[in-house]
């Protein structure tokens, strides 16, 4: 009776000790944290929210530490359970900085498209001076101009690769510096037929 | 009785014991520099900490993580009350962390925005004085579209720079500035014969030709200078008067095709003269241009791939008058104020030898003004 008293007090200890013995890191959830910092750095946080995106590393960097001080204890001493809180804060904060950067991301291009577009009717605007500009003599002063229009016309084509690239700034800024040069162009063309109103334009037929 | 006094007394010691070492189990830091250290953090974040001190700022918010969730983690805080606080200390020296992190990044943003400052005031000016020269010398043909595109960097440059965005704005300041000196080469490029000793001594005998010709043939002659813009009328060989002229929107260059916009060098003669109602432009005499000479260094420089598809020779070169007074610029001719072609009207007759050269002297308009630009774009 003892003696089976007694074994199962020993079977009993045994299932505990191979219980705790039992604790392993929580391997999918640090995964999923990595994931999410991953798609951060991948929503390019770096750019959009750089310093929430260092204090999402440092929580990284937190959960590896706390993980490395499990790993070194004698493992029927091992608790991951502060780890596993880590992780689940750890990517629900990168989720949402996923959020965040995608929004601002979203806002730069769009405040890039309007930008271009913007330009992109500046030109038209100073192209259709340009074409109703008197020829002749006149179309000297103007030969420049044409020139400067064209120029812009194709500068606004460096802006649109610039967004299809990703880099809106870049290209909101660039689209912003045509528009008020082809508006400039424009100025410099209603200025010169204000002057040459009402003279006669005759065409030449070669220089 | 005495007892239950005892009883009482001890009792009272005891949670009076409790209570004292109670509060002094808590290791929360004070309140106020948990403050402090996020409002640090938040000022790290407005000035870009990640930017301008990216180690340092890791090392701080790795610290700051780590401590935040310390703090957060209540059976990690307790100790006795003869113990030091060691959050607190903790707390206090990640404060100190991040006061030091923000000083650095501002120091280190303050120096790239002072940089970038200089540099876009630097990239603005040159810009400036490229443009005015190249205005001046009547070469924005030669400098084409990369004077337009070097105003946009600048003009982007600066938004970037308004906007807080140093780095890049250097970065495209820069760009302004290699362009600007890209520009200056091309233009000592395209008209360093201006300052070549030889081409100028070619020009000055061409010229010497035309006054020799004027002073044996007791007649009339035309010497244009284009460097200096000038055209002087020789009469027996001597230098009667000289008029300013202005030149075509690429005049200081060599003509090579039709509408390129330059000016032909060379010894021609007046044609025709076309009076009122024979030309728009007030007064003109029609050039023989092209003539053999011209003809020949078309062809040489159709060979070698110079002239456009489908571009001609060119013609119709004047001296002329002005069509109006808003637009002062001509498409390769020569072109004088209408006062003047009158009074030149009246001296000259069709034959008359008209020598086109690009300067007269080494030390002339054109040559000058490109010494000041490489000057300036070496400084």
């Amino acid at each position: 009776m003892n003696s089976t008293k007694q074994r199962i007090a020993m079977a009993f200890m045994a299932l505990s000790l191979a219980t705790w013995g039992c604790a392993n890191p929580p391997v999918d959830q640090i995964q999923t944290a990595e994931r999410a910092v991953a798609d951060a750095r991948a929503a390019e946080a770096g750019k959009y929210a750089a310093e929430d995106l260092a204090k999402l590393e440092g929580q990284l960097t937190l959960l590896k530490k706390e993980l490395d001080t499990q790993n070194e204890k004698f493992s029927l001493l091992r608790d991951y359970g502060k780890a596993e809180q880590l992780a689940a804060t750890l990517t629900a904060e990168a989720q949402k900085l996923v959020q965040t950067s995608t929004a601002k991301k979203q806002e730069a291009q769009e405040a890039a498209a309007r930008a271009i577009q913007a330009a992109q009717e500046a030109i038209s605007s100073a192209q259709s001076l340009v074409a109703k500009a008197p020829i002749g003599k006149d179309r000297a002063a103007f030969e420049a101009i044409k020139h400067d229009a064209e120029a812009l016309s194709l500068s606004l084509q460096e802006a649109q690769k610039a967004l299809e690239q990703g880099e809106y700034l870049d290209a909101q800024y660039r689209a912003k510096a045509i528009s008020d040069k082809a508006q400039s162009v424009s100025d410099e063309i209603e200025r010169a037929l204000a002057k040459v109103k009402g003279t006669r334009t005759t065409k030449v037929a070669t220089r | 009785m005495n007892f239950r006094r005892f009883q009482t007394m001890a009792l009272f010691l005891a949670g009076g014991w409790c209570l004292a070492a109670g509060s002094g189990c808590v290791q929360a830091p004070p309140p106020e520099l948990v403050q402090t250290v996020e409002a640090l953090d938040s000022q790290l974040t407005e000035v870009g900490g990640a930017e301008f001190a990216p180690e340092e700022y890791a090392h701080f918010v790795e610290r700051w993580v780590s401590l935040k969730h310390r703090l957060e983690e209540d059976d990690d805080l307790i100790r006795w009350p003869w113990e030091p606080n060691r959050v607190a200390d903790e707390v206090s020296q990640v404060a100190q962390e991040a006061a030091l992190t923000l000083s650095l990044a501002m120091e280190r943003r303050e120096d790239l925005r002072r940089t970038t400052e200089e540099q876009v005031e630097e990239a603005e000016t040159r810009l400036g004085t490229l443009k005015q020269r190249v205005e001046d010398l009547g070469s924005r043909a030669i400098v084409g579209k990369q004077l337009i595109d070097t105003e946009l960097l600048v003009h982007q440059a600066k938004t970037f720079f308004e906007q807080g965005r140093y780095a890049r704005a250097l970065e495209l300041s820069q760009i302004a500035l290699q362009s600007v000196g890209v520009q200056t080469v091309s233009l000592t490029r395209a008209l360093g014969r201006y300052a070549d000793e030889e081409q100028v001594q070619a020009w000055q005998e061409m010229a010497a030709r035309t006054i020799e010709w004027s002073r044996s043939s007791r007649a009339q002659a035309l010497v244009i200078n284009k460097a200096d813009r000038q055209l002087t009328l020789y009469r027996n060989g001597q230098s009667v008067h000289t008029y300013p002229v202005r030149l075509g929107f690429n005049g200081i260059l060599e003509k090579k095709h039709q509408g390129d916009g330059a000016t032909p060098e060379g010894q021609y003669r007046i044609l025709r003269k076309r009076g009122p109602g024979d030309t728009q432009f007030y007064r003109a005499f029609l050039l023989d241009y092209p003539n053999s000479d011209d003809r020949r260094r078309y062809d040489l420089a159709k060979d070698s791939g110079e002239v456009p598809d489908g571009k001609g020779i060119g013609g119709w070169i004047e001296i002329h008058g002005q069509d109006d007074h808003g637009l002062g610029q001509t498409l390769g001719c020569i072109m004088l104020d209408n006062s003047q072609i009158a009074h030149l009207y009246e001296q000259v007759s069709p034959g008359t030898p008209v020598t086109i050269v690009g300067a007269l002297d080494v030390d002339n308009r054109v040559s000058r003004m490109l010494g000041d630009l490489a000057e300036f774009a070496a400084d």
